[in-house]
């Protein structure tokens, strides 16, 4: 299959590292035999793949069988803080989880803000890592180290909000949960998992959850994080304090508008994607605008440890959506409960994030669905009759009856709740399903910005602008500005952000603190918390993400990837744009994506040479 | 110390550099200063304020309490029984763990650790601006 492939881990997760920012224990729980078992973190694995992501990765490449199911018992689930979370470090509020997605039936790892990730590691543990199926709908509790399985019955068809209200008020009001709602019970592959109004939204992690009878985790603890080099820490931390309080992003547009603060540079740029992706400039933006968001805001919120405070409590106090309230709503929803569905009412984008949000569902993926199956009714291929409602385009009501029905699996839900790739196939629409291996668009046009259509054609868990962000460079940074049409350096430039982004990922932090930092910054962060001297090199560091990167590859090959899944709809290819600054554009993929292999190091089937495996010590020669 | 909730985000940056101050890890239970929250309403601060009637030290059976410039404990005086942290309406003394003695603001000395960390500016010096 591949051009060599690498031994399990051979030291497994033991010997004790006596660095800083870990805690040092994995935790393992099989759901199937209720078996707990702890085991002391190796320092050669921390110091090879630094955390989080890098953490996962290696773990389900050695523990997950090939070809399993992603809705069996067989299918694990890893929570992985890393040396950073929970610390001073700015954006250290995050975790992730992987996981094999139900949705591309590839590699997810999907990332939470808020306070789940550091909570777990004072509860004991960096990672933890589940096995199984329960017999019956169950919630794991993480108390001070000590773990128990307890019945989950009671909250079995209750939404995240009220799950997390209810364990509070029966173990404790200390206690940080994630959990699933009735779409990850009832197996909606975009299903969330919630935290405190926060997600791991993509990819449909909440499916797997739920498929392992598995209502909720909660977790508190007490356990102290140390500091290896505690001055140079706090010289790092106060020096990105201070960077981050005067930069335009980090300390201007992102804290008064929060993630809204781009929309209209991107509907300008033409990018913007309207009537899911037919053209990419939205009229209802006189309507929907960061400057009309921001009347909805009620105050601003942050997650642990953050400087930005990006997240924004929003509230509809008129108006037929009367009493929503939404943490957000964040950009990339109101596109796709926005431009997407070419709905210009923000109440209806506000309801339709906090609906999803209680059913626990990914939002991005369900305006992506629904911005599709309003396309299908407009040309016919889905009758009134069929969705049991009205669904056109700009059809507020319509788009809130399709969130419920998704939500509770009624209906024309349960088509559209197997995601856009599923149902373009079952109804013969492949040709303007949006999505890149089973995972829907973000929010970004990709034909008028050509680093952005390679960035979604590579990344590893599908479509997606988390794995590397170019529209940052090409239309946003006044420094190091691209040009967004061309398709020159963009190859290099992906690989190399994809791999910063994995050590952000593995660190873990949230990316946003780090687009007013650097490299330099991340590495010292690490280097001064744990005390491990590789971590000094900002290169070694970057080794660190590309070698989880490769896993990761590695990974997506034995589930049967291959380099023809490397690419993006039709639509983006052969569909030039009709309006706006990035009219008559489509992608031209091909010479990116040659160029992209070559600087990766992989063939022209896009696997990994010996070579490269070997250089990153994934094989030993 | 002045605070203000409307303006507090939650990012518990104050209980983290509390901790890293006092204990040198970073240990938000042994903060003294917390934050509570109820999504999606308002932050709740909670830190001693200096107040002026001073029931914890009225509280105290041992007398080990006494102020001088901030609360003080003598500590070979206090039997650990938590009467001072009942008796505050703030919130402001919390049982520590592992050390089990009442733990509460000291200003750090007057540098206000927390002030000059609190990103939103919820925390502020009494005399401040903002």
């Amino acid at each position: 299959m591949c051009g060599g492939v690498p031994p399990r881990h051979s030291q497994g997760l033991v010997m004790k590292t006596e660095t800083g920012g870990y805690i040092g224990k994995v935790l393992t729980i099989n759901l199937s035999f209720e078996t707990i078992r702890t085991e002391d973190l190796d320092s050669d694995f921390a110091a090879s793949y630094l955390g989080g992501k890098g953490f996962a990765a290696r773990i389900l490449y050695d523990r997950l069988e090939k070809g399993c199911h992603p809705l069996s018992p067989e299918n694990v689930l890893v929570f992985s803080s890393g040396p950073l979370t929970g610390t001073l470090v700015p954006g250290s509020g995050r975790c992730i989880v992987s996981t094999k997605s139900p949705a591309t039936e590839r590699w997810l790892d999907s990332n939470c803000g808020g306070f789940f990730g550091p909570a777990l590691k004072m509860a004991g543990f960096d990672t933890l890592i589940i096995h199984g199926k329960a017999e019956r709908p169950s919630f794991i509790a993480i108390d001070d180290g000590e773990v128990r399985v307890l019945d989950a019955r009671d909250l079995w068809g209750l939404d995240p909000f009220t799950v997390e209200k209810k364990i509070r008020s029966r173990l404790g009001a200390e206690f940080r949960v994630a959990s699933i709602g009735e779409a990850g019970e009832k197996g909606v592959l975009f299903a969330s998992i919630m935290s405190e109004a926060r997600a791991f939204g993509r990819g449909g992690s909440g499916a797997v959850m739920g498929a392992k009878n598995l209502k909720a985790i909660a977790v508190r603890g007490g356990h102290p994080i140390g500091i290896a080099l505690p001055d140079q820490f706090m010289l790092t931390c106060r020096e990105a304090f201070n960077e981050m309080a005067i930069h335009p992003d980090s300390a201007g547009g992102r804290q008064e508008y929060g993630t809204n603060t781009i929309l209209s540079c991107m509907n300008e740029a033409g990018i913007h994607p309207v009537r899911n992706f037919q053209k990419g400039f939205f009229q209802g933006h006189s309507e929907v605008h960061e400057e009309a968001i921001r009347r909805y805001y009620v105050r601003h919120k942050a997650c642990q440890g953050c400087p930005i405070y990006c997240s924004k409590i929003a509230e509809v106090t008129e108006g037929k959506y009367k009493g929503f309230v939404v943490e957000g709503p964040e950009y990339e929803n109101v596109w796709s409960f926005g431009a997407q569905c070419e709905n210009a009412d923000l109440g209806a984008i506000i309801a339709a994030e906090s609906l999803c949000d209680s059913y626990g569902l990914d939002a991005i993926s369900a305006g992506n669905v629904i911005g599709f199956a309003m396309e299908c009714a407009e040309k016919g291929i889905l009758k009134e009759s069929e969705i049991g409602f009205p669904l056109r385009f700009g059809d507020d009501e319509g788009m809130i009856k399709a969130v419920h029905a998704i939500g509770r699996q009624e209906g024309i839900g349960k088509l559209l709740g197997k995601g856009v790739k599923r149902a373009g196939e079952i109804l013969g629409a492949e040709g303007f399903a949006m999505h890149v291996k089973g995972l829907e668009l973000p929010a970004y046009d990709p034909r008028g910005s050509s680093g952005i259509a390679l960035a979604y054609a590579t990344s590893d868990r599908g479509a997606c602008h988390l794995r590397s962000w170019p529209i940052g460079a090409e239309l946003l940074s006044p420094e190091e500005r691209m040009d967004p049409f061309s398709e020159e350096f963009k190859a290099e430039f992906v690989k190399t952000q994809q791999d910063l982004f994995t050590v952000v990922n593995s660190g873990v932090i949230c990316l946003f603190a780090t687009f007013s930092l650097t490299l330099r910054h991340v590495a010292r962060f690490l280097h001064t918390t744990t005390g491990i001297e590789a971590f000094a090199s900002p290169e070694e560091v970057l080794k660190c993400g590309e070698r989880t990167n490769n896993l990761v590859r590695l990974f997506n090959l034995r589930e049967g990837l291959t380099a023809a899944e490397d690419t993006l709809p039709a639509r983006f290819l052969k569909e030039p744009l009709s309006e706006g600054p990035s009219r008559g554009r489509v992608v031209n993929l091909k010479p990116m994506l040659e160029e992209y292999y070559l600087v990766r190091g992989w063939d022209e089937q896009g696997i990994p040479e010996p070579q490269k495996l070997e250089e990153l010590g994934l094989i030993h020669g | 110390m002045k605070l203000q909730n409307r303006l507090c985000t939650g990012c518990r940056i104050c209980e983290m550099i509390c901790s890293l101050t006092h204990e040198g890890e970073i240990a938000p239970r042994r903060s003294r200063i917390k934050i509570l929250s109820d999504w999606p309403k308002e932050e709740r601060i909670q830190v001693c304020v200096a107040c002026r009637p001073k029931k914890c030290i009225e509280a105290c059976p041992q007398g080990a309490l006494h102020w001088k410039e901030s609360l003080q404990l003598i500590e070979e005086k206090c039997d650990l029984c938590g009467a001072c942290a009942e008796a505050c309406p703030f919130g402001g003394i919390r049982m520590d763990s592992p050390s089990r003695y009442p733990h509460f603001c000291d200003r750090c000395g007057g540098a206000y650790e927390c002030v000059r960390w609190c990103p939103p500016k919820a925390l502020a010096r009494v005399g401040d601006e903002n």
